[in-house]
């Protein structure tokens, strides 16, 4: 578990990656409530927005590597691509598991209404899988962090505001609605929906089950690229 | 004026960026579109259709983005790759700046006049007042040059100076309020009114188009004030930083 520990290392050694992982987090929990919509309080509204940044800052790490060429000494050293992959991952799992735990615990210690925050942790660490897995695909595509960066800074916009993430979705046009489903936002927009009035787990669970299915196809699309 | 002769250099460089075009013109495009599609029907409490009034903020929040290209350049010229050449040049320096300055400044005008074309050919948009609009689009372009160029020299590290044009970009718009309302006391209502260059100039357009014209001249010379000053500090820091 070397590179599990060292990549947990590297993803806090980064200031921007420190305020990214620790502080935003925290000014979630602080937000306040909508007033007609959202119906959750704004901070855990917008957690969604949040997770997409850390899932491609966390997974920036591994273009920096590619960009380095740590990738070509790691294909020699005695270690598989599958091992470097997991720990790698595994390690950005953890913090962001680690956030959404802070996220929703500390906004029931804090006192915010959040219905079911034990349904909700469930839907953002779900969620945070999902981003995890387009980020790494994302990045595969890429040689230069920086380009990639921007250009999926610029996709999270128009991702979130399709999804129905900052806008009810209810006022779209039909055609924009349908278009909406495709986006794994539009899914966790539903699932918050669904802690707020939701009462048949089936459709929580199938909510997830789409997250999941985003996080299966997209690591795969993901893990192929090896050195490049 | 052998500086003259780089400009022509600093635009290809400039047009070249497709970074820049994506994040300043493609992005804000594709919001203003949707939006209106979103929004088409609605009115504010004036009768002014919402989505006039969306386009007219996106327009005036990606200015608050524009430095970027700027600060790229100079830091890039001016202090790390291109020093030695530049410096090596016979040519005043300090005007070369400028030209990068001015020419960035044109650049992002000319994206915001291609988005409020493009708002209104294709989207329907009615502009109130052109001129108007386009003087303030002016005012907020410069003013988020400076800021990101007192970014730049005030900071050692590049990466740190970029990360703070962001903040002085994202940060406005939050204080804006767009996102969520902001807690009401006396710090954040300064930064929601006159403190904010972006509900500065949001007012300004406002203002005039229900033609306050004192109202509307008020908040656009806080703005002009606010780069006078701003630009006296960039020209402290900037000298200290290249001598």
């Amino acid at each position: 578990m070397t590179i599990f520990k060292f990549a947990l290392k590297r993803s806090f050694s980064n200031t921007t990656n420190l305020i990214f992982l620790t502080l935003f987090p925290i000014a979630c929990i602080f937000l306040p409530n909508g007033e007609d919509w959202p119906f959750l309080p704004y901070g855990y509204q917008y957690f969604g927005i949040l997770i997409l940044f850390v899932g491609i800052r966390l997974a920036t790490i591994i273009l920096e590597d590619r960009e380095k060429g740590v990738v070509k000494r790691l294909a020699v050293a005695p270690i598989s691509h599958f091992q470097y992959l997991s720990q790698n991952l595994l390690a950005y799992s953890v913090i962001l598991i680690l956030q959404c735990i802070l996220v929703v615990f500390g906004g029931v210690l804090y006192g915010q209404e959040l219905y079911q925050p034990g349904w909700l942790l469930f839907l953002f660490v779900s969620f945070s899988f999902a981003s995890l897995a387009i980020a790494l695909a994302w990045i595969s595509i890429y040689r230069k962090k920086d380009v990639s960066f921007l250009v999926y800074m610029s996709l999270i916009f128009i991702v979130i505001i399709l999804g129905g993430l900052m806008i009810p979705i209810e006022i779209f046009p039909d055609l924009l609605k349908r278009i909406a489903i495709i986006f794994p936002t539009f899914w966790l927009a539903e699932g918050l929906n669904w802690i707020v009035f939701g009462e048949n787990i089936l459709d929580f669970l199938l909510i997830n089950g789409v997250l999941w299915l985003y996080t299966i196809i997209f690591i795969i699309i993901g893990s192929t690229r090896k050195i490049y | 004026m052998r500086v003259l002769s780089t400009i022509k250099f600093t635009v290809l460089r400039m047009v070249r960026n497709y970074i820049v075009l994506l994040l300043l013109l493609v992005v804000p495009i594709l919001l203003i579109t949707f939006f209106s599609y979103i929004l088409s029907g609605v009115t504010t409490e004036t009768g002014v259709p919402l989505r006039d009034e969306n386009a007219m903020q996106m327009v005036l929040v990606f200015q608050l983005f524009g430095g970027s290209i700027v600060m790229y350049m100079i830091y890039n010229d001016l202090f790390t790759e291109n020093k030695m050449r530049i410096y090596s040049l016979p040519f005043n320096q300090t005007m070369y700046a400028f030209s990068i300055m001015l020419c960035g400044a044109v650049y992002s005008i000319l994206l915001g006049v291609i988005l409020m074309v493009y708002a209104q050919l294709v989207l329907g948009v009615v502009w109130g007042n052109w001129v108007w609009t386009i003087y303030i689009i002016s005012l907020m372009a410069i003013l988020s040059i400076i800021v990101c160029l007192i970014f730049t020299f005030s900071v050692k590290k590049y990466k740190i100076a970029e990360r703070l044009s962001e903040v002085y970009g994202v940060g406005f718009v939050l204080l804006a309020g767009f996102f969520f309302p902001m807690p009401e006391n006396a710090f954040f209502d300064f930064f929601g009114t006159y403190g904010n260059p972006l509900t500065l100039s949001i007012g300004a357009v406002h203002e005039m188009d229900q033609s306050n014209l004192g109202e509307a001249w008020f908040q656009a010379n806080i703005l002009l004030g606010a780069i006078i000053i701003l630009f006296m500090v960039m020209l402290i820091l900037g000298r200290r930083r290249m001598g």
